[in-house]
């Protein structure tokens, strides 16, 4: 293998990793606020895909510009998730952890199920978008516009979520929440209402990236799952809550990923990648950038 | 017994009786199972096999004029025209759930036979399943060249198999070496579950025996997020042929990958699966063009075979798409077995198999390109000779044995 594939498959894997960082992060910031494993954030990212599929072939919206709507048709869903679920499961008097999981877990087969119901299970594309199928073309190291535009948007929104976090009430309102919930109660903060806008938030974070996904890949009720088991490593990994971590967790992810498929045979690709989690579970519990 | 008490009794009476002399008047009714992804990343291939069998039964069931086995009359006459009716299980492409699934519909369905199963690793353990229980296996569409090599006496394959379509690619590329053309070397790309490998398996050793350089060969994890450390491989190997055995999801995204990268293969001889089906050709049907895929069948056959034209018709109008490899081999699976159901004139699984053992339908009375239906022992079709297609302006033609093509073969695809 010369540089130039060497280069190839690293700015690849990093491209890809962005994205992955992307998808995880709802995960990892409604983890951090109320110790929930959403069970059904490869659903979210397939629901955005379609979403953005439907304004595409019946909007004529190109999915540069459907991207905020996504995100807020997302915010709406993963509010609405949370005040139609997830806050009956949270009352659960015993084994809480198991009542949410099912709960996620049922949220996702009825959202999977619903799709394949009314979508059908056919592969959807999104035929022709302003960057699809265009690749920047750098001295032989080829990067796709759809995937480069996905990382940036990607930067954009962990920037974005840094601002929101630091600098405004509703950030401070969540890092409080997630501290202290029975506190910010006495200090006249709703949990609950921190809790569905949160909930929103992580759904709106996943919409953007099904909204970039959507100008790339093919479109099935099951296609959140390969990337919902990524995210699940990548949130572990960067440490569960940890924002920041999943950013840095995505990039290893996508590099590892990457690296793995040109040094071993690519059927094993997946082992890089978990052999790396396993390691981190063993060593470092808490993930790279976690406070558990 | 008061009013009415004695009117629920005789409407009782009357039902039954009208129920009774229905059955009797068809003989009874035939259950054969079906077992397909119904639900999962390739649900689309279980819900395009629905409308196949849909038409089969329509074709079985009712009196059409079509030269096809059971075609002329209402259901089976061999037994008293008994309907068909086909049940459905969903495998999900998991082995296991296949195994399960087959289990239910034997012991709890009662179903005589069962027909399937797209994914050649499901098909591996629901034949098993059926010989253990004695009852009769169809395979319609799945192509691993080990299935029929497990002396299973409830086994039975109609349609070719990935060594007899991978030696139809390799004699091809004979035939074009022959005629001039430059190949030296091949590159193959497959999925890791059974249809990917065993196809592999033949391609790499056919490569070998007639003399091709194997320039790369890439087993790839099947539904990946992203193929492109997989596609740079290929491209650094830049083989005359890129030969991919994937199914649809997959196809797509290696198409699209390909071209992300800058990369244009040569050309492409497909292992149909994927790169066959609608939806890839949707998305990616424009980068396609003159890609050769294997076949067992093509619409431009229905030119040949009359029955295949108006078979095809009906399927379109149910389905909103062409008959293809996998739809046209299910549709001839479940006549297949509805004529040896309705020359055994029997439903106990052992008479089926004896009547499946003793098939022979030829090849025109079938809508396939194949000379005729007949098993050899190990429950192999040895005369589904099959076709090599390309795609061409949308369409696809038959380029490969050149007797029966339609059009000459484009050659490199991009020419």
């Amino acid at each position: 293998m010369n540089a130039q594939a060497l280069l190839q498959v690293l700015a690849s894997g990093l491209l890809m990793g962005l994205i992955y960082a992307l998808i995880a992060v709802g995960l990892s910031l409604i983890f951090g606020l109320m110790d929930v494993v959403n069970f059904a954030h490869g659903e979210f990212l397939m629901v955005a895909m379609y979403v953005t599929f439907g304004l595409a072939a019946f909007g004529h919206l190109d999915p540069i510009y459907s991207l905020p709507l996504v995100a807020a048709v997302m915010f709406i869903l993963g509010a609405s998730a949370y005040a139609g679920v997830v806050r009956y499961a949270m009352r659960a008097k015993a084994n809480i952890g198991m009542v949410q999981i099912f709960a996620t877990f049922g949220l996702a087969t009825l959202t999977q199920g619903a799709a394949q119901y009314f979508f059908t299970p056919d592969y959807r594309n999104i035929q022709s978008s302003i960057l699809g199928g265009k690749t920047l073309d750098l001295a032989g190291v080829f990067l796709p516009w759809p995937q480069l535009f996905g990382a940036l948007v990607s930067v954009t929104a962990f920037g974005g979520l840094y601002l929101l976090m630091t600098r405004t009430d509703f950030g401070r309102a969540l890092e409080a929440t997630r501290e202290d919930k029975g506190a910010v109660a006495l200090v006249g903060i709703d949990s609950n209402r921190v809790f569905a806008l949160g909930w929103g938030l992580g759904a709106a974070l996943v919409g953007v990236a099904g909204a970039v996904l959507a100008s790339f890949y093919y479109i099935h009720p099951q296609v959140g799952g390969s990337f919902a088991m990524i995210a699940y490593v990548t949130v572990a990994l960067g440490g569960f809550g940890s924002v920041f971590g999943a950013l840095a967790a995505g990039i290893i992810v996508g590099l590892v990923e990457a690296v793995t498929a040109t040094l071993l045979p690519p059927a094993l690709k997946a082992i890089g990648v978990y052999t790396l989690y396993l390691a981190v579970v063993f060593l470092r519990p808490q993930g790279l950038f976690g406070r558990l | 017994m008061n009013r009415r008490q004695a009117l629920l009794s005789i409407g009782g009476t009357v039902l039954l009786s009208s129920t009774l002399k229905s059955a009797l008047a068809q003989g009874p009714e035939v259950v054969i199972g079906a077992i397909y992804p119904m639900s999962g990343p390739n649900a689309q291939v279980g819900v395009d096999a629905r409308h196949a069998f849909d038409i089969a039964l329509d074709v079985i069931n009712n009196v059409t004029n079509l030269d096809l086995p059971t075609a002329k009359n209402a259901g089976l006459a061999g037994l008293a025209n008994a309907k068909v009716r086909v049940v459905y299980a969903d495998h999900q492409a998991d082995p296991q759930k296949g195994r399960s699934e087959a289990e239910r519909l034997i012991t709890q369905e009662k179903v005589c036979a069962i027909v399937g199963c797209f994914h050649s690793s499901v098909s591996a353990t629901v034949s098993a399943t059926c010989e253990r229980y004695g009852v009769p296996f169809v395979c319609a569409d799945s192509s691993s060249p080990s299935l029929h090599r497990r002396n299973l006496k409830f086994f039975f394959r109609t349609a070719a198999h990935d060594e007899m379509f991978s030696e139809a690619m390799f004699n091809f590329l004979d035939a074009l070496k022959a005629k001039g053309q430059k190949i030296g070397s091949v590159g193959l790309f497959y999925e890791d579950t059974i249809f990917g490998s065993d196809s592999a398996n033949v391609q790499r050793k056919l490569a070998q025996e007639r003399g091709y350089k194997v320039a790369s060969d890439i087993k790839y994890r099947n539904n990946s997020p992203s193929l492109s450390a997989e596609v740079q491989q290929i491209k650094s190997a830049n083989p005359d042929v890129l030969m991919p055995s994937s199914y649809t999801t997959d196809s797509i995204l290696l198409i699209k990958t390909l071209a992300e990268l800058g990369y244009k293969p040569h050309n492409i001889i497909a292992q149909a699966a994927g790169f066959v089906e609608k939806p890839t050709l949707d998305a990616v049907g424009d980068r396609l063009t003159g890609m050769i895929s294997r076949a067992s069948f093509s619409v431009d056959l229905g030119d040949k075979r009359a029955s295949a034209r108006a078979v095809n018709e009906k399927f379109k109008t149910a389905a909103g798409r062409d008959l293809n490899d996998q739809t046209s081999r299910q549709f001839t699976a479940l006549l297949v077995l509805a004529d040896a159901i309705d020359r055994a004139r029997s439903t106990e699984p052992q008479k089926i198999r004896d009547a499946l053992a003793a098939t022979d339908i030829p090849g025109e009375r079938t809508i396939m390109p194949w000379s005729r239906v007949k098993f050899g022992a190990d429950g192999q079709n040895s005369f589904a000779s099959p076709v090599l297609i390309q795609y061409v302006k949308g369409r696809f033609v038959t380029v490969y044995p050149f007797e029966v093509a339609g059009a000459q073969p484009i050659w490199p695809m991009s020419a």
